[in-house]
């Protein structure tokens, strides 16, 4: 059977070459890796990917691209976040929103003009988990989107709508919500936890340390991305759905950071406990002392929220449908992670 | 009865006081044993039960009376056959074939076995064991069936292990064995009950599908119990926490009792407690399986006991000084919450599960999978008995515009529903209040003063008496007949 030519956007970033790297080991795909940043000679890269610049954003470009790879398959994993406080303010929004929505709705008309077959989108937990102060216990994908609180999570729903928007007969598409990912190499989860160990912000735990999150390795979402791929392709019992993609493993954020601050030898040697509602007033004054000195602090209010919001999801649809089973474990997951993190900041401190 | 500790315990801690007396006084049970329909030899045979059995003979005196009688019996067989294997002082030529032969011996009338030692203290049931085969031969032939195959299987599986020396002598090896040992003295017992309960028409059949159900409910016990008692057990010179766990942390099992230890002792109790926390929620899921109330209690009050047991023993270096138990008030509250419905058991989980969380210690090796546990069953609970709905979306539902309109009608009929109620209200309300007006003036009111009173009261009150006073007073004067009223 010859290969099936599938093109990855966002194709060299964190979650996209995990995605390319899982659809070469299956030895099914002729990829091509579309990305604004390429990787440029003797980084690590792939040779039987076919890597080619283009910008989302540049619809032109983006058509031209798609010409010549002529995709069955789209996998369209490009998205920006902010991190920090901007992750909750206004500020700086449009990039997130141009690139998340614009840029997905520049993808679905290359996708349909070169006559791809199918689809599969990189969308968020945030679609649903973005409410501000809301909880959520083991949603499952019948609780309805459209109400989250941050941009990312706005942009992502909209994006995500278009998608399902565009599943036709002749053109699959499907959504796949991933919870926070990290990984080797991750651009966030990581230097986050570990920043706090610095801080010496460890002891501390706001709110009740109970709440429930979900977490995702990126192998992970990457299966389910094949899996997506490959049942668009044949059953297309997923064509229009969304599904939730997480480890499947809900556990407190609290002893997630506990467990990667012991991976890299550290462990709190007091606790203490700061009630949610004293830390919301903190969160305000360091809001405020953040606008008064024009620095940033590592706490505010949405950080409150984030710490202490019980969000977790229920896989059984990804599991039913894609047949979809989280293969890395949280504990092999995040000793691989922080190993790899721990490589590079070694190497850093000597050059 | 009660110490004077106990008393000042229970001083200190009115919940569970409470917990007890309410067991003690409002406690129903589900069903009663009739006493009065019993034969000699059955009555016999309850007196066994509630000698050797501590924890188990209060919930199986209240099962239905369809398998009282079964259950007991089958309770008393693998009593005796553990006598027999428990017993050092049979020499194993003489105890294997009798381990291996025990389901035969139920044919055997009038069979008794007097060679146990004279500590073993449930030695009488077995000297007068004639009584429970006399009672086996007259229950159902498919009770009978279900209870002899499982008395087969465990023999064998005993008599395998008392032929194993070097199980004798340095106990269970991998955690594989030690579920294979838990499988044959516990899981054995879980399938054995569940036949029966299915045999009955107590259980949901579908229990029979998934056998990975049952066999949790009889290793969740048997984990908590071995994890319990280990101190006990090395007393008495018998080792059933693997080899694979504590050879992780310590060289010899005796280490595991020394005191410069503790760290890693607790560290080789953790890991025990989570090996035993992975079956949580397939007992939660097999309890959903139970139709009956009886059965549902006689499997869930063990269950409830055995998580705040485990409760307990985490992170409590107690267990390898002395016996951990949890208290009597703490059980009957437990009791009461056990003997109702699966949500209450749920919660009692949850509880503990918390409780355990709170003190998962960050520098335990298995704090991370222990948390995950924890969280694991937490969400498997959310599952079954969901704490949120999804909000009805307004921009998305209603779904049609014809259920729209049937809405529309609906709501506009509630509306005048409840104008035609308000009216009905004032229409009695002015009825009532203008018959008793009526009848007050037939009787002789004088509401003409009544009224130029509350005038002038009302006047003072606004500060304007002086101008509605003076024609009022003289109305009161002309009305002499109102005081005598």
């Amino acid at each position: 059977m010859a290969p099936t030519r599938i093109l990855v956007t966002g194709g060299c970033g964190f979650l996209g070459s995990e995605i390319v790297r899982s659809l070469i080991s299956t030895n099914d795909y002729d990829i091509t890796a579309v990305d604004i940043n390429p990787p440029s000679l003797g980084t690590s890269s792939f040779a039987q990917v076919r890597y080619v610049r283009a910008n989302v954003l540049d619809p032109e470009e983006l058509q031209k691209v798609f010409n010549q790879a002529k995709p069955v398959v789209v996998v369209h994993t490009v998205g920006v976040y902010h991190v920090g406080a901007a992750r909750y303010g206004e500020k700086g929004q449009e990039t997130v929103f141009e690139i998340n929505v614009t840029g997905t709705r520049n993808v679905i008309e290359a996708a349909t003009s070169c006559e791809a077959k199918a689809l599969v989108f990189t969308s968020s937990v945030t679609v649903l988990l973005d409410q501000m102060w809301e909880d959520f216990l083991n949603a499952d994908e019948t609780w309805p989107t459209g109400r989250a609180t941050t941009a990312y999570g706005q942009s992502k729903t909209a994006a995500e709508d278009l998608v399902l928007a565009a599943n036709k007969t002749d053109f699959a598409t499907c959504s796949l919500r991933s919870a926070p990912i990290f990984g080797p190499n991750d651009p966030a989860c990581m230097s986050i936890f570990h920043r706090c160990i610095e801080r010496g912000e460890t002891p501390f735990i706001i709110g009740s340390g109970t709440n429930l999150c979900d977490f995702v390795y990126v192998s992970n979402v990457a299966d389910a991305h094949v899996l997506a791929v490959r049942n668009l392709l044949k059953s297309g019992t997923a064509a229009g759905e969304a599904f939730f993609i997480t480890n499947g493993e809900p556990i407190t954020a609290r002893d997630f950071c506990i467990a990667i601050w012991k991976e890299f030898g550290h462990v709190p040697s007091f606790q203490v406990r700061i009630p949610k509602a004293l830390a919301w007033w903190l969160g305000l004054g360091a809001e405020w002392a953040s606008w008064a000195t024009g620095t940033q602090g590592s706490l505010s209010r949405g950080v409150v929220w984030d710490a202490t919001a019980t969000r977790y999801v229920s896989i059984a649809k990804a599991r039913r449908v894609l047949g979809y089973d989280p293969r890395v474990s949280l504990p092999e997951a995040l000793k691989i992670s922080c190993k790899h993190f721990q490589r590079q900041l070694d190497g850093r401190s000597k050059s | 009865m009660v110490s004077a500790k106990d008393l000042l315990y229970l001083t200190a801690h009115p919940r569970q006081l409470r917990s007890i007396i309410q067991w003690k006084v409002w406690h129903n049970p589900v069903h009663e044993r009739d006493e009065s329909k019993e034969c000699e030899s059955l009555k016999r045979c309850f007196h066994f039960l509630t000698l050797t059995s501590r924890s188990f003979s209060a919930v199986i005196l209240e099962l239905h009376p369809e398998l009282l009688v079964p259950v007991a019996l089958f309770y008393l067989i693998l009593r005796g056959l553990d006598t027999v294997e428990d017993d050092m002082t049979i020499p194993l030529e003489k105890k294997e074939p009798i381990l291996r032969s025990f389901d035969d011996i139920m044919d055997k009338d009038g069979w008794t076995f007097t060679e146990n030692g004279p500590n073993e203290k449930d030695r009488q049931l077995l000297v007068e064991f004639n009584v429970v085969i006399e009672e086996f031969k007259k229950i159902k032939p498919a009770y009978q069936v279900i209870i002899k195959d499982i008395t087969k299987k465990m023999g064998n599986g005993m008599a395998d292990y008392a032929n194993n020396a070097e199980h004798n002598k340095n106990g269970v090896n991998s955690v594989e064995d030690y579920e294979l040992y838990c499988h044959y003295v516990a899981g054995l017992v879980g399938e054995g009950l569940t036949r029966l309960f299915v045999e009955g028409g107590l259980a949901n059949a579908a229990l029979l599908k998934r056998p990975e159900l049952m066999e949790s409910m009889g290793q969740f016990l048997q984990h908590v119990n071995i994890i319990r008692d280990i101190k006990e057990d090395f007393v008495d010179k018998r080792r059933f926490y693997p080899k694979e766990v504590w050879s992780k942390y310590v060289t010899n099992f005796e280490d595991l009792f020394k005191p410069e230890n503790k760290e890693l002792a607790l560290n080789v109790s953790s890991e025990m407690i989570l090996i035993a926390l992975t079956r949580a929620d397939d007992c939660l899921y097999y309890l959903a399986g139970l139709k009956e109330q009886s059965v549902f209690n006689f499997c869930a009050i063990p269950q409830s006991m055995a998580i705040a047991t485990l409760e307990r023993c985490f992170q409590n270096y107690d267990i390898f000084q002395k016996n951990v138990k949890i208290t009597k008030g703490e059980a009957c509250e437990l009791m009461i919450q056990s003997s109702q419905n699966l949500r209450l058991v749920c919660d009692v989980f949850r509880k503990y599960l918390r409780k355990i969380h709170q003190r998962n210690n960050p520098h335990d090796p298995n704090f991370l999978k222990i948390s995950m546990q924890c969280g694991k069953v937490e969400q498997f609970i959310e599952s079954i008995f969901p704490s949120q709905k999804p909000p009805i979306d307004a921009a998305k539902s209603p779904v049609s515009a014809e259920q729209a309109a049937k809405e529309a009608a609906a709501a506009h009929e509630a509306r005048w529903d409840t104008y035609y109620m308000i009216l009905a209200v004032v229409l009695t309300i002015t009825i009532i209040t203008g018959s008793m007006l009526f009848i007050a003036w037939l009787a002789g009111a004088r509401f003409d003063i009544a009224f130029s009173e509350f005038k002038q009261q009302f006047g003072e009150l606004l500060g304007s008496s002086n101008a509605s006073g003076a024609p009022v007073s003289s109305l009161v004067e002309d009305a002499p007949g109102h005081v005598e009223l």
